[in-house]
């Protein structure tokens, strides 16, 4: 069902694809009904929901700052409109105002056509928190749309794809389905091509015990993003780590964020944690990967069922270390190409990996430039949240969201002769630019950002 | 009418503004700060975090990095309005004579500074709200976000300062300090303040009536963003300290000399 009502929304997971990941469909003419009963239990729960709803004084300034609106003028992806969607019914049914003033108000009735809406609208926003970020106030429309997201699912709608990545997850242990044959194999071929492409011996250690570091990749890694393994790889065997990468999570992301926080989000923690006890580690790094990098460091500490007995880092911060000590020599020479940073927003506004990420960058390439704006204040490349939806209609509006990003990249003009880089650090960046950049013609080739250290390191 | 307003419902009034604010904080506190969303870049310290928040608070710094002419006109409205708010209570409280407390300032210029403060606020502040109402129904995106609400508030604010101001400006029916002091210290002490000159003013009274409609709906109404603002600050602008890099046993100097990765037999000579 790509269109309801003249809204664009992404193609569910069927009924059984739901029963997979652990939730009966409820039937539409209860579904009313049920959305509010879970709306009651969650919204006592979570104050910066009940602020969302509450404290928002309708000034506007989020709507300009939205790509989502930018790209598609659509009142509904204003951040406070697609907040109102749920506000709506928030205030007729849990707010004095609401009960006494009605529409005066802006409190409404629910009725399934809401809850279609709120499909739609919830599944545009890339949860990038530029919202919170430029709101005065500092109202997060992201822990909105997860609370929506979370309803939905108990509801039983939920993307096809997000669905089928929970239950990939659940099954090997990252979300492109791929088994630890699959896994040693891509990681043999791997070796050779760093030999052919770098003339380096690399190992890639699976399943290592007493290792003392366990290395987490974005399962996009062994398909997609090649190099960015590969610069993992280099890396780690240059600096003489003993490290390994788990066979039961090869998966830096952790969809479970962006759809159902409360199981298969808690799921993939425990199996992150039982892979360190097995493995015996001492730290866990993390691979490039946006909103994995969010679920890891900031969740992690809330939703881990035991005393979480390992430090986790992501490998940009210990890569940038390495260079703030010199330890490592790098040649940006290697890197001569023009080079622009799109900031993964799950970095920059959630994480701090801001000055790392210049701090490589400097030591990498020879001719980098800045986007505006850039940092905290960047735009999201639209496909955040993991909104990578392929039907037509979807990937229309895929397109039109990330036109602010497009319109970045040509003004810094790294795309002119048509051999820029686009360094995108976040593997749902990435599957959102290959092909956005080819749909707006910039001009520039998508990379991570540890793909231009295994390029510049320099081994003699 | 004069029973009502003067007499009975500033009681009233008092009492559900105060109930309906403990109500309205005792429902976000009832609800926690489940995960860690602090916003970054990360503030390192208590002292970072309440530079933020004060920047925040007043001066509305989002506003000025993302939109100047908001930033402008909601600060002037804002700024105006704590001014007349500390006004109200100073200027009734001392007579208009609480500036004489610096040295140098007599009396009766006190009195006088008083009169022109309160007037340019007054003035200030409804120009600045007029700005924000013609912003919210000519901007687009303003407007898309409005509800009915949003804007009467706007023009119930415009009436309540209107009616505020046309007591200043205009002669004939100007309110003095001591009348309403002594109204309010008479309410305080319980006592009946039906024989007062002050509420045969019919704009006096419209305006006393306004005020307390609005502190009865303040509670219920988006006018609580005073304590959200601060609130949910609270929740996105914390300390956060990152865990500290460095990885276990690991030498590069150590790895280097050993030249780990690089082919034995003659490849490592060419220099890779
Ligand atoms: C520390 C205290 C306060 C802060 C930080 C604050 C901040 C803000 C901000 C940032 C806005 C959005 C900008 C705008 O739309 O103008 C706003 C709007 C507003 N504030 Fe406040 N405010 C505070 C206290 C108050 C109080 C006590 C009132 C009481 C009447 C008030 C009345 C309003 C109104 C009516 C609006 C809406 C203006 C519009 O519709 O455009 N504010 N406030
Ligand atoms: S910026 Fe914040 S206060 Fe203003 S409309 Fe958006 S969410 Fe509401
Ligand atoms: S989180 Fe990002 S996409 Fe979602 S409403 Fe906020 S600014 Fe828009
Ligand atoms: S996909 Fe990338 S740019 Fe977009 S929200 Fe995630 S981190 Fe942000």
């Amino acid at each position: 069902m790509p269109e309801y009502k003249g809204m664009v929304q992404p193609v569910r997971a069927t009924p059984d694809e739901m029963r997979k990941i652990h939730i009966e469909p409820v039937p539409d003419e209860e579904k009313p009904q049920k959305a509010l009963e879970y709306l009651d239990e969650i919204r006592k729960k979570f104050r910066s929901f009940v602020l969302a709803m509450e404290s928002c004084t309708k000034c506007g300034q989020c709507a300009e700052n939205c790509h989502t609106y930018l790209g598609t003028r659509d009142p509904n992806n204003i951040p406070t409109n697609r907040a109102e969607l749920i506000r709506k019914i928030y205030r007729r049914y849990f707010t004095l105002e609401g009960r006494w003033f009605g529409k005066l108000v802006g409190a409404e009735d629910i009725s399934l056509d809401i809850i279609e809406q709120w499909y739609s609208y919830f599944y545009q926003c890339s949860q990038c928190r530029r919202c919170a970020h430029v709101c005065p106030f500092g109202i997060d429309t992201c822990e909105v749309t997860f609370i929506g997201r979370q309803i939905l699912h108990w509801l039983g709608i939920t993307p096809k794809l997000h669905a089928s990545v929970g239950a990939a997850m659940e099954r090997v242990g990252n979300h492109t389905n791929l088994p630890k044959p699959g896994i040693v194999d891509t990681l043999e071929f791997m070796t050779e091509e760093i030999m052919d492409e770098f003339g380096v011996e690399v190992e890639f250690p699976v399943d290592k015990p007493e290792s003392d570091i366990m290395y987490i990749p974005s399962s996009a890694d062994f398909l997609l993003n090649p190099y960015t393994l590969m610069g993992a790889g280099m890396f780690f065997t240059y600096i003489g780590a003993n490290w390994t990468i788990p066979s039961t999570v090869t998966e830096a992301g952790n969809f479970g964020l962006l759809f159902d926080q409360y199981y298969t989000q808690r799921h993939n923690v425990m199996r992150l944690l039982n892979a360190a006890q097995d493995l015996g580690v001492k730290k866990i790094v993390w691979g490039e990967c946006g909103h994995g990098w969010r679920a890891a460091k900031m969740y992690i500490p809330s939703l881990a069922d035991r005393p979480v007995r390992w430090p986790i880092t992501h490998i940009h911060d210990e890569v940038a270390d390495m260079i703030r000590k010199n330890e490592l020599k790098l040649d940006p020479a290697k890197n001569s190409q023009p080079v622009t940073l799109h900031d993964p927003c799950n970095y920059v506004r959630a994480c701090g990996l801001n000055e790392n990420m210049r701090v490589i960058m400097r030591a990498c390439v020879s001719d980098f430039r800045e986007m505006e704006p850039h940092g905290m204040d960047n735009f999201c490349c639209g496909g955040g949240s993991g909104i990578l939806f392929d039907d037509p209609e979807m990937y229309q509006r895929r397109i039109q969201l990330s036109q602010k990003k497009a319109d970045q990249v040509r003004a810094t003009g790294v795309g002119k002769n048509g051999d820029g880089i686009l360094c995108a650090p976040c593997s749902i960046c990435k599957a959102q630019l290959y092909p956005m950049v080819e749909e707006h013609e910039l001009g520039v080739e998508v990379k991570g950002l540890i793909d231009l250290v295994g390029k510049a390191l320099v081994w003699k | 009418m004069k029973l009502l307003i003067g007499q009975i419902l500033p009681y009233i009034t008092v009492t559900l503004f105060t109930l309906g604010i403990l109500y309205r904080l005792g429902r976000w506190a009832g609800a926690r700060i489940v995960h860690n969303i602090t916003l970054s870049p990360w503030l390192k310290s208590n002292t970072e975090v309440a530079i933020r928040i004060g920047a925040e608070a007043f001066l509305f710094r989002n506003l000025f990095r993302f939109d100047l002419a908001l930033w402008a006109g909601a600060l002037l409205m804002h700024f105006a309005l704590l001014n007349i708010l500390g006004g109200h209570v100073v200027g009734f409280g001392f007579l208009g004579e609480q500036f004489a407390f610096i040295p140098g300032i007599s009396p009766e210029l006190s009195k006088e500074m008083s009169d022109l403060l309160g007037t340019v606020f007054g003035i200030l502040l409804f120009v600045a709200l007029l700005y924000l109402l013609y912003r919210r129904v000519a901007l687009t995106p303003v407007k898309q976000v409005s509800n009915p609400s949003d804007i009467l508030w706007l023009v119930y604010l415009l009436v309540l300062v209107g009616v505020g101001n046309i007591m200043r400006l205009f002669h004939a029916v100007h309110v003095e300090y001591e009348m309403v002091r002594d109204y309010i210290l008479a309410l305080i002490l319980f006592q009946p303040v039906m024989h007062m000159e002050l509420l045969d003013n019919v704009f006096f009274l419209t305006h006393y009536l306004l005020v307390q409609v609005l502190l009865i709906l303040f509670p219920f109404s988006k006018l609580m963003h005073l304590f959200g603002m601060f609130a949910e600050r609270w929740i996105v602008n914390r300390v956060y300290k990152d865990p500290a890099p460095g990885l276990p046993n690991v030498d590069v100097a150590a790895a280097r000399r050993a030249g780990i990765g690089l082919p034995s037999g003659g490849a490592a000579e060419e220099g890779v």
